[in-house]
């Protein structure tokens, strides 16, 4: 047989110290997590409380929940600017179905399949008429908050049952002295859920076969424009279990809520690690960037730093973490 | 006697390591001559054409321009001494104007500002030269593909050149569209300017050429006077009598039944194939020069092309309208090209390789995978470090062999394989036909696909050669002469034997 075959890379088991190298790049989201905890906690006493930290999970809980649905669409190499529309528009649905008498568990069930429906539509469209998810979700993203004012004329919808706020607001306790809200437990079950999905089901496989060279899936016989059209309707639920928790914390469903909530989503998405281009990623470093945006809102609202800080370093740190992974991705030789 | 306008002396290029793609060629284009450039995939044609062009430079060798030696560093430079390519894929911007287009790079005017009056005379002229009856303003998206190719000689035009190569501009079009493409041709080369036009169309070369250089393993064999020059004397000088390196199998006569027939099949591309079988344990090779089919005839089969047919698989009727279609009867491609179509590069090995199969249940099991991937992957050879590396980290022979261990695993019986060996070294090419030999003896089918006849020469048992979307010509290795594939490989001729 061959001789002139060119060497392959032996198998490696590296020492312990560089494989320790290694894994802090591979997860370095949760490294810079974990440095801005540490920066967090030397700034501000308050910090690092159950208090905090149960409100930090409060506060993140609608994006992430939200980022979790677009990690699928992103791994896929698509792109879902909807979903802030989506959320405004369960959020709003959810409100106005209760207030004409609808049972909170009917209400929500219905909210969840129209969410579902709306990204399975647009991903669809996409997908079979070959065109640019960005373009259709565009679309979406117009049009589903055109829906959301046209449902009562732009006016917030109030009074809502005792029972619906139960459901972001329970306090669950974990710890001794610890307890989590209801809508911040539900965000880390998700997360939980889907990354086994992405991992364990083959439906997750084909996720990021799709997404890593849609020709060499479809060559693989794999249904290619089915999971793009079912990535989107994960995102479209998950759109709407955040609409569904933002209306039951603010006991009102708010048409202009959630507005540019799509950019703090992607955002989240890619400083977590996961690649534009699909293929690459996963939802715990989506977890992680959730986590870090939202301590970075906090560390500024302890110091009394206002929003516009907010806003231009958030810029800037999502800015350093891209090109920190391109610079990982170059090192590794798969710029 | 006409003046030399371009002289390549002992024109040499080695790519690192050690691949000599042109060794000491030399020609010679006259002021006012179609200098046409013949030689089979892999001759050095695109080399030396990049070296002239600005593309490549030389590792050895001189240019002459004029009667002036010449260093040419980039395309750019080359355009500004005259020397114009128009590649196959017209590099023009389909969005822009052909005016805009014309001038693109070089749009007359100053400090950034276009006069756009001179650029629409300018342009018109260039235009009525090259015989075009569209207009300055057209969209170049909006023209057809002939004009497009007139739009890219008037832009060579508007760079004063005196040298215009074109790569295969026949590749793309019909028959009178060519005949208009000539009539420029003809029309330039009488106000003096040479072209040095490649093709591996002997007929159209009779049409337009006045001299001709064949090209051969890096070499230039010979230069020839197209009009005084029979078939069979450039023939013989593009395939030469170099022998094949790899050894022929020594296989036993096939005795299976009929896996696959197509009767007819009709797809893109003036895609028409009949009549053609292959059966269990049979290896059948399709040959052809680039566009003649081959790509289109396996994905139609696999399912990947939409097509009109009649084929029958195991007797009965098989019309794949999807990949998976294909794949659930028990057909696997190997296609043309590994990276783009056939592994997902930065995805470990082991799902790579069941990629496939995977769709058997809801939940992977990602030890279980391994261990199905594991012994395909050593029976076929391959070397490898962990599973779980990426499939980017190997060399292009294992690469492949992760390609075809998808098929293995999943159960394929038919296997389809594209330019397989393509990239490879010759020590991973015989190895892999080693892999088809045994595969056959197994009891798959297989139908390979290459451009390079030696290879097909010693690994298959029939040999179909394809010629412009037709499967023209049946022929038995153990007994047909090299030479005559190639010829009808070449000129297109119906030899059909049995």
């Amino acid at each position: 047989m061959s001789n002139t075959e060119t060497a392959v890379p032996p198998a490696d088991t590296p020492a312990f110290g560089k494989r320790l190298v290694d894994l802090a790049i591979e997860y370095n989201f949760i490294v810079i997590f974990l440095a801005v905890v540490v920066i967090a906690t030397s700034l501000s006493s308050n910090f690092l409380t159950f208090t905090n930290i149960a409100n930090l999970f409060q506060q993140a809980a609608v994006v992430g929940v939200v980022a979790i649905g677009m990690t699928f669409v992103i791994l896929t190499g698509n792109i879902d600017l909807s979903v802030g529309s989506v959320v405004a528009l369960c959020g709003m649905l959810v409100a106005v179905l209760m207030s004409h008498g609808f049972d909170p568990f009917v209400a929500v069930a219905i909210t969840a399949l129209v969410g579902t429906a709306c990204g399975a539509g647009m991903g669809a469209i996409s997908a079979l008429a070959q065109v640019p998810s960005f373009i259709v979700t565009l679309a979406g993203l117009v049009s589903f908050r055109g829906i959301t004012y046209l449902m009562t004329d732009g006016v917030p919808v109030s009074g809502l049952p005792q029972g619906f706020a139960s459901i972001s607001s329970t306090m669950i306790p974990l710890l001794p002295g610890f307890s989590l809200s209801s809508m911040g437990l539900i965000f880390i079950v998700l997360c939980i859920v889907a990354g086994l999905v992405l991992r364990f089901t083959v439906f997750g496989e084909y996720v990021f076969a799709t997404g890593g060279n849609p020709e060499a899936a479809r060559l693989s016989g794999l249904p290619t424009r089915f999971m793009i059209t079912a990535v989107f309707a994960v995102s479209g639920f998950m759109a709407a279990l955040g609409g569904i928790l933002l209306t039951s914390r603010l006991r009102i469903g708010q048409p202009t809520a959630a507005q540019g909530l799509e950019l703090d989503a992607i955002a989240a998405v890619v400083l977590g690690g996961t690649s534009l281009f699909g293929g690459r990623g996963g939802v715990l470093g989506t977890f992680f960037a959730v986590m870090l945006l939202q301590v970075l809102r906090n560390i500024f609202n302890l110091l009394g730093l206002g929003s516009f800080y907010q806003m231009t370093v958030t810029g800037i740190i999502i800015v350093a973490a891209i090109l920190l992974n391109r610079f990982i991705d170059h090192r590794k030789g798969r710029g | 006697m006409a003046t030399d306008v371009l002289t390549v002396r002992q024109v040499s290029k080695t790519f690192l390591p050690n691949i000599i793609a042109l060794e000491s060629a030399s020609l010679n284009v006259r002021a006012g001559e179609v200098h046409c450039l013949l030689g089979a995939n892999g001759a050095g044609k695109s080399t030396l054409l990049k070296i002239i062009a600005g593309a490549f430079r030389p590792t050895d060798g001189t240019l002459l321009l004029d009667g002036e030696p010449v260093e040419l560093h980039s395309p750019a430079q080359a355009a500004r001494l005259g020397i114009s390519m128009i590649y196959q894929e017209l590099d023009l911007v389909p969005q822009l104007t052909v005016e805009q287009n014309l001038f693109l790079g070089h749009a007359p005017g100053r400090f950034g500002l276009i006069n756009h009056g001179e650029r629409r005379e300018k342009a018109a002229a260039a235009l009525k030269r090259v015989g075009a009856h569209f207009k300055p303003d057209a969209r170049v998206e909006t023209l057809s593909v002939a004009n497009q190719q007139l739009t890219a000689i008037a832009r060579s035009l508007t760079m004063d050149a005196k040298i215009i190569i074109m790569d295969e501009p026949s590749a793309s079009l019909n028959e009178t569209e060519l005949e208009s493409v000539f009539k420029v041709i003809r029309e330039l080369v009488r106000q003096g300017v040479a072209i040095l036009y490649v093709s591996h169309r002997l007929g159209e070369l009779r049409e337009i050429g006045d001299r001709v250089t064949v090209l051969r393993g890096g070499r230039t064999i010979e230069t020839f006077d197209v009009k005084s020059t029979g078939d069979g004397a450039l023939v013989e000088a593009i395939i030469g009598k170099q022998r094949s390196l790899i050894e022929r199998k020594t296989r036993e006569p096939v005795t299976g039944d009929v896996a696959l027939r197509v009767n007819r099949l009709r797809g893109p591309e003036g895609l028409d194939i009949s009549g053609l079988d292959v059966r269990w344990g049979e290896v059948v090779g399709l040959t052809g020069l680039n566009g003649s089919g081959r790509t289109s005839f396996l994905k139609s089969l696999f399912g990947a092309n939409r097509f009109d047919g009649d084929i029958k698989l195991e007797g009965k009727p098989f019309h794949p309208r999807h990949p998976a279609h294909a794949i659930r009867s028990g057909i696997g491609l190997v296609p043309e090209n590994r990276k783009t179509e056939g592994l997902i590069l930065h995805a470990p090995i082991y799902k790579n390789a069941t990629l496939p199969s995977m769709r058997e249940s809801w939940l992977t099991r990602h030890s279980r995978q391994k261990q199905k991937t594991a012994p395909v992957l050593k029976s076929l050879s391959t070397k490898y470090g962990r599973p779980e590396q990426a499939v980017v980290q190997l060399s292009g022979g294992n690469q492949q062999k992760v390609v075809l261990a998808k098929w293995i695993i999943n159960g394929a019986r038919v296997l389809l394989l594209d330019e397989p060996s393509r990239g490879l070294d010759i020590g991973a090419k015989a190895d892999l036909y080693n892999l088809v030999d045994r595969l056959a003896r197994e009891g798959a089918a297989v139908i390979v696909a290459s451009s390079e006849l030696d290879e097909l020469y010693a690994a298959c048992d029939t040999i179909w050669v394809f010629h412009e979307g037709r499967n023209i010509g049946k022929y038995d290795p153990s007994v047909a002469d090299r030479d005559t594939i190639l010829r009808a490989t070449i000129l297109g001729e119906n030899h059909v034997q049995h």
